[in-house]
């Protein structure tokens, strides 16, 4: 099954240049104050951030990953095209994957066109994902999270039209219309870049992906959770008539490797509890602006985080999540059967975590790279080798 | 809990463009028309006193309590055609009208589009207008569990109807109501149009509200009787944005503007 393993860099950028009394504040999304944005210490921050993506895709990963969210300390990534354009003519090898802008949050042609831009000059290189954006986006922006579903299934419809018809072309739709849709550049790749659908599990959601046979990622979801959710994707695919590969299914693991298990916890889990404590931090109503979540959804939701409540614990977080923290032997042990049960060769490494310092990012993405990567990428499962013989 | 519908209230069910409508029917005479506000779960038992006189009539937004969602209404127009229909099935024809908060805002709207189907009118904390003077908050950013305080003078008064502990079916069934908001509310949390239709609100036009409304403060009441010339007004100490709940002598002036 983990023929053919692809490894990803994902970047969050979180601003991390946080005030002492960030504590005070129920959420560091929507409604942080932005007088915390230091434009100095932004630069810094994007400086070292884009680094670390570029020295991944010198160390050999597979792909780098940005994605978008408005109003918050948890990224400085507002408008991930403008990241990737930068990326391009550094990043030589990898994809570069923007994974995503909610396209209900954009006029979709001109998402269209902006992906299109980014295929062409990165020479066929992106892969995009098309996510509904959090609940907090829907607070940011001026768009309507009650009809937001909708709106995001017929901007997917437009952007794909844009791609896939020569145009022009028309769309009469309830959100939109275009009379001549008709985008310049169109996509190196053909039919179009990769597609995914990042979500947290909301059965609508992958309802869609289903339908159009794109890739599917869950975020925040626990595992046993996301192992249904990928089950739950090949099937409904299944019945639209689509076959979902490995490689259609991402899975985000939180990977810090050290020379020792004890070494890599020191090292790696006060930025875990930072990313969870801290970045991560908001509020029900901002996570579940009126009408985003099915009535049930929010319930179940609402269940789990009771549940969840509390104080950190890594070792409840390493028990729900994908995470990998440890020496090189134990997370490529972790990440072999994962892939297995998961039916995915496809792993998107959360190498940079949190408020992580540079020498540790550049030291995890060295070892992945040395240790973690060749080893995974030699094992040939049991039942594909007595195939093949 | 104490129970929000008095049980001398008839439950009648209507399809209503394929959409379960439930309405509360009690009392005999005239029909009288309550339009309930977005949230009905302080219930109506301050309209008891008006069923000695009329047949009071309260139905449940499509989207609200007990009736069904019906996800094609998604602006405020869409309830007026569906009372429409749903006077129709009930066999309204003439009725004195009671609209409270969003349903302030929706029985001014049937009577600036149907006056000649509305005696009298009567607008309580009415939705719907820009103040810029005194706008209120944005309801969608006032944290839910802050809401129901917000809305009383008296705390005491609608205690009874919320739930001791927090409770999941309490939280869906108002994150149901407030989604239905959004649909007709997100964008534009008030109706910029209606100033201009106001001045056919020419029937006998009672605006009725609470002091201490801190939803929709009570200067506001002046704008609408700008626009709507006949309007008298009357305001009551000691009550919030809920006053009919708050205050009997407010119920009892209602029901005399109406006879």
């Amino acid at each position: 099954m983990i023929g053919n393993a692809r490894f990803d860099f994902i970047h969050f950028m979180h601003y991390t240049a946080l005030p002492e009394n960030q504590k005070e504040f129920p959420s560091l999304w929507v409604d942080f104050p932005n007088k915390y944005f230091d434009p100095v210490r932004g630069h810094e921050l994007y400086q070292r951030y884009l680094s670390q993506l570029v020295l991944a895709d010198k160390l050999g990963f597979d792909a780098v990953v940005v994605n978008e969210h408005h109003n918050t300390a948890y990224s400085m990534m507002p408008a991930p095209n403008l990241i990737a354009a930068t990326l391009i003519p550094q990043v030589k090898n990898a994809k570069i994957c923007v994974w995503g802008t909610p396209p209900n949050l954009e006029h979709p042609n001109r998402l269209a066109e902006e992906y299109a831009m980014l295929d062409v000059l990165s020479q066929g290189r992106l892969e995009v994902a098309f996510p509904l954006g959090t609940g907090m986006e829907y607070w940011s922006n001026s768009v309507n999270p009650a009809t937001a579903r909708e709106r995001h299934r017929e901007s997917i419809e437009i952007i794909l039209q844009a791609w896939t018809q020569d145009g022009p072309t028309s769309y009469y739709g309830d959100f939109y219309t275009y009379r001549y849709l008709n985008p310049w550049p169109r996509p190196v790749q053909k039919p179009h870049p990769p597609c995914y659908i990042v979500g947290t599990g909301s059965p609508e959601t992958i309802d869609l992906a289903s339908k159009l046979g794109f890739g599917y990622a869950s975020v925040f979801v626990t595992k046993q959770r996301a192992r249904e959710l990928n089950e739950e994707l090949r099937r409904g695919a299944e019945q639209h008539g689509h076959h979902i590969r490995p490689d259609q299914l991402p899975l985000q693991v939180i990977t810090y490797v050290a020379e020792t298990e004890q070494k890599a916890r020191e090292e790696a889990v006060e930025h875990i509890q930072y990313f969870f404590e801290d970045a991560l931090r908001t509020t029900p109503t901002f996570l579940a602006p009126p009408g985003y979540l099915s009535v049930d959804q929010l319930k179940k939701r609402a269940a789990l985080a009771d549940k969840l409540h509390g104080v950190f614990s890594f070792e409840n977080i390493e028990q729900a999540f994908f995470v990998a923290v440890g020496t090189a032997d134990q997370v490529v042990e972790k990440l072999e059967l994962w892939a297995e049960q998961m039916g995915t060769n496809h792993f998107v490494m959360f190498a940079a975590i949190g408020n992580m310092p540079n020498w540790k990012v550049v030291k995890n993405l060295s070892l992945i790279a040395q240790d973690v990567i060749p080893r995974v990428r030699a094992t040939t499962p049991v039942h594909h080798r007595a195939a093949a013989e | 809990m104490a129970n929000p519908f008095p049980a001398e209230f008839k439950r009648e069910v209507h399809t209503i463009n394929g959409v379960k409508t439930v309405v509360l029917t009690a009392g005999r005479g005239e029909p009288l028309v309550f339009l309930h506000g977005a949230g009905i779960w302080h219930g109506i038992n301050f309209t008891k006193p008006w069923t000695e006189k009329y047949r009071v009539i309260v139905p449940f937004h499509p989207g609200f309590g007990e009736s069904a969602d019906d996800p094609s209404i998604s602006e405020m127009h869409d309830y007026v055609m569906h009372y429409l229909d749903l006077f129709d099935a009930l066999g309204i024809e003439r009725m004195r009208l009671v609209g409270f908060s969003l349903g302030g805002c929706m029985a001014a709207k049937f009577a600036v589009e149907h006056g000649h189907r509305v005696e009298r009118l009567v607008l309580v904390g009415p939705a719907g207008l820009r103040d810029k003077a005194h706008p209120g908050p944005d309801l969608f950013m006032l944290p839910p569990d802050k809401i129901p305080a917000m809305l009383v003078s008296n705390f005491d008064v609608i205690k009874p109807y919320l739930p001791e502990k927090p409770d999941l079916d309490f939280m869906g069934e108002r994150y149901r109501e407030g989604g239905m908001l959004a649909r007709l509310l997100w964008e534009h949390p008030w109706d910029k149009k209606l100033p201009r239709y106001l001045h056919r609100l020419t029937m006998p036009t009672l605006l009725v509200w609470g002091e201490e409304d801190r939803l929709i403060p009570v200067q506001q009441s002046e704008i609408w009787r700008r626009y709507i010339p006949k309007a008298d007004i009357q305001i009551f100490k000691g009550a919030g944005h809920l006053v009919l709940d708050e205050k009997r002598e407010a119920v009892d002036a209602v029901q005399r503007f109406l006879s």
